[in-house]
């Protein structure tokens, strides 16, 4: 058999899993983020529905709702089975079948899509259990840039309060028991969620988020929300053709 | 055959090291560098290199190199030696070994996700069953390691960087060696075992060509060459896995013997397994 010792011939390889720039497509990416009980879902729920009736072509997708890896994560979670690099893989493999299925093809299809949680969610609560964050930053390199990123921010106990008040009991991995904080549920919860919050915080600058105040009336909020996004993305690409 | 290669500067050090585990901490030349050398990176969180004592050992290859014939015999001969020994291999994770096999199976997935699982069915591995028997002192035998993983992927047009990332945090092996046959005496091989290929292990995915055998050989053969990248990135120990069972069997343990510090070992398989010595 002949001896391999000519040159590495390289496969063509691109330099680094780059994401596809907002500019080579014509769709735009809206992202919410922010802590548990910080108001984001219910301020994304009424900007939808305002594109919705608009008539405007838009998709809204959730962090972790593929059916992909649903059965890996509840195998993983009710054995409390999880260390903090499968629970963060898991999540990326998840959100790398919605992102290569749906929201990439969305973007290149023109549509408006609105993701109610992206990669920022699982930067502050994968580091916030200890993995490092330049792992993560390679492990979601692929994602496209959000066009816009709203980030809820309201007061730790503020947010905590309205989670632990509506809830009847907090899951074990949610309330982050998997990090020993605290054999209490809710003061568990309450520390995990100070340190994700710690994490968005750092990346207010970093990843240019738009800082919105979770404790202000949802209205008053709402119609703040829509004039940003106005300014930031051209809707009218997105609105209905004129017959 | 014996074309061994070492590699001083990929980090492996293929040079025996004479003595058992848990004076091999002491005995490197630097502690700290030796320590953080058992990652190729960071190491993975809540893991203290220091309290792995046993060794990793991986064979890698492609199917048909004879890669599982000599881990069967491996785990034998250590075993009459006295060593512990457990085995990893892939998709055979608690957590997602099924869930891949059905994605497989399905053939909806797309690259990265499939590549994620994997590396998810490999840290759940390396988390939860390999560190807890390296901890233990005993030999771990890996049955394929991250070089597969990241092959597969490369070839697949996944970025190199991107991947080694991912894999920065797994645990460097103490030797690694490498079953290197040529993919057609592999393609001959897997034919005459199962009567047939395997849709994944011939890149069907990849649209090589329609023909089996084309597809087979051009993507083994892309393989191959990520396999020589590798190689030299990460220091090697090829063997030539034409060779007879009982040649590469015989390389293997002069390496490992060394390594381990075993002496003046002989082997015969046992009756269970005479029947893979040719």
């Amino acid at each position: 058999m002949a001896t391999v010792t000519s040159d590495v011939l390289a496969v063509e390889q691109p330099a680094a899993e780059k994401p596809p720039s907002s500019k080579e497509y014509p769709g735009a990416l809206v992202v919410v983020e922010g802590i548990d009980g910080s108001g984001k879902s219910t301020q994304l729920y009424l900007l939808k529905r305002w594109l919705e009736i608009g008539g405007y072509r838009l998709h809204f997708t959730e962090w972790n709702s593929s059916p992909l890896v649903k059965s890996a994560t509840k195998r993983g979670k009710q054995r409390r089975m999880l260390t903090p690099t499968t629970f963060s893989l898991l999540h990326a493999a998840d959100f790398a079948d919605r992102c290569e299925r749906q929201i990439l093809p969305l973007l290149h299809g023109g549509y408006l899509v609105l993701a109610d949680r992206y990669i920022f969610t699982a930067f502050a609560r994968d580091a916030a259990r200890g993995c490092s964050p330049h792992w993560l930053r390679n492990l979601y390199s692929f994602a496209p840039i959000p066009d816009i990123t709203f980030y809820f921010r309201a007061p730790l106990d503020v947010a905590v309060n309205r989670i632990v008040a509506g809830r009847p009991k907090l899951k074990y991995y949610e309330a982050g028991m998997d990090l020993g904080l605290s054999l209490d549920r809710a003061e568990s919860f309450r520390v995990f969620q100070e340190r994700i919050l710690n994490n968005y915080d750092q990346m207010i600058e970093t990843d240019r988020f738009v800082l919105m105040d979770g404790t202000v009336r949802v209205n008053k909020l709402q119609k703040t929300m829509r004039e940003l996004l106005s300014e930031r993305v051209d809707l009218a690409r997105f609105a209905p053709k004129k017959k | 055959m014996k074309r061994s290669r070492s590699n001083s500067t990929a980090g492996v050090s293929p040079n025996g090291q004479g003595a058992k585990s848990a004076k091999k901490v002491k005995n490197g030349k630097n502690g700290n560098g030796h320590l953080a050398a058992r990652f190729y990176g960071m190491p993975l969180p809540g893991v203290r290199p220091e309290e792995l004592s046993g060794n990793l050992i991986v064979v890698e290859g492609a199917d048909g190199s004879g890669r599982s014939t000599q881990i069967s015999l491996l785990t034998e001969w250590l075993e009459s030696e006295g060593f512990a020994v457990e085995t990893m291999g892939l998709r055979r994770s608690y957590l997602v070994g099924e869930d891949i096999d059905a994605l497989l199976a399905e053939n909806a997935v797309t690259r990265l996700t499939l590549a994620l699982m994997y590396s998810t069915d490999f840290f759940d591995q390396l988390e939860r069953r390999i560190l807890p028997a390296l901890r233990s002192g005993l030999i771990v035998l890996a049955d394929r390691y991250i070089f597969t993983l990241i092959a597969r992927a490369a070839v697949r047009g996944i970025s190199r960087d991107y991947l080694h990332g991912i894999y920065e945090i797994a645990l460097r092996p103490d030797l690694t060696f490498w079953l290197n046959v040529r993919p057609e005496v592999a393609f001959d091989r897997e034919f005459k075992k199962s009567q047939t290929i395997s849709y994944w292990e011939s890149g069907r995915d990849m649209s090589l060509s329609n023909d089996l055998f084309q597809s087979f050989v051009r993507y083994q053969s892309l393989i191959k060459r990520e396999f020589e990248y590798l190689s030299k990135r990460h220091g090697f120990i090829e063997f030539d896995g034409e060779a007879s069972v009982s040649e590469v069997n015989r390389a293997l343990r002069t390496r490992i013997a060394a390594h381990l510090g075993i002496r003046g070992t002989h082997y015969k398989p046992s009756h269970a397994l005479a029947h893979l010595w040719r």
